[in-house]
């Protein structure tokens, strides 16, 4: 069967990111039937989209969303495309290899929120937020000087929606 | 509102900030994204001078008919609770966050504000 996907490339402003995650979410609603899981796409889907807005050289960026609805649980990736500063890599660096080896990522996670509570631009948070809030596995991979961000996640069943 | 100490909205995103008895109450609406940033910011910074003029023990923040929030203004709280944190002791207030079970980022977002400060922070569905 063939899996319904998204697929733009776009150059996003702050307004724009918001218009994205609305029509992303109308979108998976439709596939996936799990506002939960929906959820989650929506909010993974915004903070990597604003992390281009704030840190693309040029902000030229490419999404690619799929479920993959043949799976049980569905399975969903996000790819998130564009060129970046050498200094934004190294950051991303830093907080993806933290998550991926804290023994609690929500340890982790409360962790950047001590450390960044002071800081006075952008959040710090956003690519953990995705890790942990929207349970997404995040890897990453350099290519000249484009970034491409990966999440990864299965979508089950939230049990309270399921139970209701 | 009469008692309302502020009252701004910013694109998508509206909130007020008025007394309520001997406490405060802060209610978010909209969609708090980077054009919100600001706002919230100073939402947050005057209702923690409010609070302490007051001598108030809770404050309540209504996110109800808060569509989404991004990291950026999740960040602006987590600076807030720090804040109330570092106070002495007595001067410290708790924070109620009234939710919405039907816009579910908030209860991923609202447990790691909890786990954040579980002293201060209390979830109301």
């Amino acid at each position: 069967m063939l899996l319904p996907y998204i697929e733009m490339s776009c150059r996003p402003t702050v307004p724009l990111v918001s218009v994205v995650r609305r029509f992303v979410t109308e979108f998976y609603k439709r596939i996936v039937g799990d506002t939960d899981a929906t959820s989650r796409i929506a909010l993974a889907t915004h903070e990597l989209l604003e992390n281009a807005v704030k840190y693309s050289r040029d902000g030229e960026t490419r999404l690619r969303i799929e479920v993959d609805t043949n799976s049980t649980p569905h399975a969903v990736r996000i790819e998130m495309q564009n060129r970046a500063e050498p200094g934004h890599l190294a950051a991303i660096r830093e907080i993806l290899d933290g998550v991926a080896t804290a023994p609690d990522p929500m340890a982790f996670y409360q962790s950047l929120m001590v450390k960044t509570s002071t800081r006075l631009e952008g959040s710090g948070l956003g690519l953990a937020r995705i890790c942990v809030e929207a349970d997404m596995k995040l890897s990453y991979r350099i290519d000249g000087d484009s970034l491409i961000l990966t999440g990864d996640a299965q979508l089950y069943a939230d049990e309270t929606e399921s139970a209701a | 509102m009469s008692n309302a100490f502020v009252n701004v909205t910013v694109a998508e995103f509206s909130c007020v900030a008025l007394h309520d008895g001997g406490s405060i109450r802060a209610s978010l609406k909209g969609n708090a994204d980077g054009a919100a940033i600001d706002a919230l910011a100073s939402l947050l910074a005057q209702v923690h001078v409010e609070a302490a003029r007051l001598g108030a023990s809770e404050t309540v923040v209504d996110l109800r008919e808060l569509e989404f929030m991004n990291s950026s203004c999740l960040k602006r709280f987590v600076t807030w609770i720090s804040n109330i944190q570092a106070l002495d002791g007595s001067a410290r207030y708790r924070v109620k966050f009234l939710s919405n079970p039907t816009m579910h980022w908030q209860k991923r977002s609202l447990h790691a504000l909890r786990s954040f400060a579980d002293d201060l922070v209390t979830v109301e569905a």
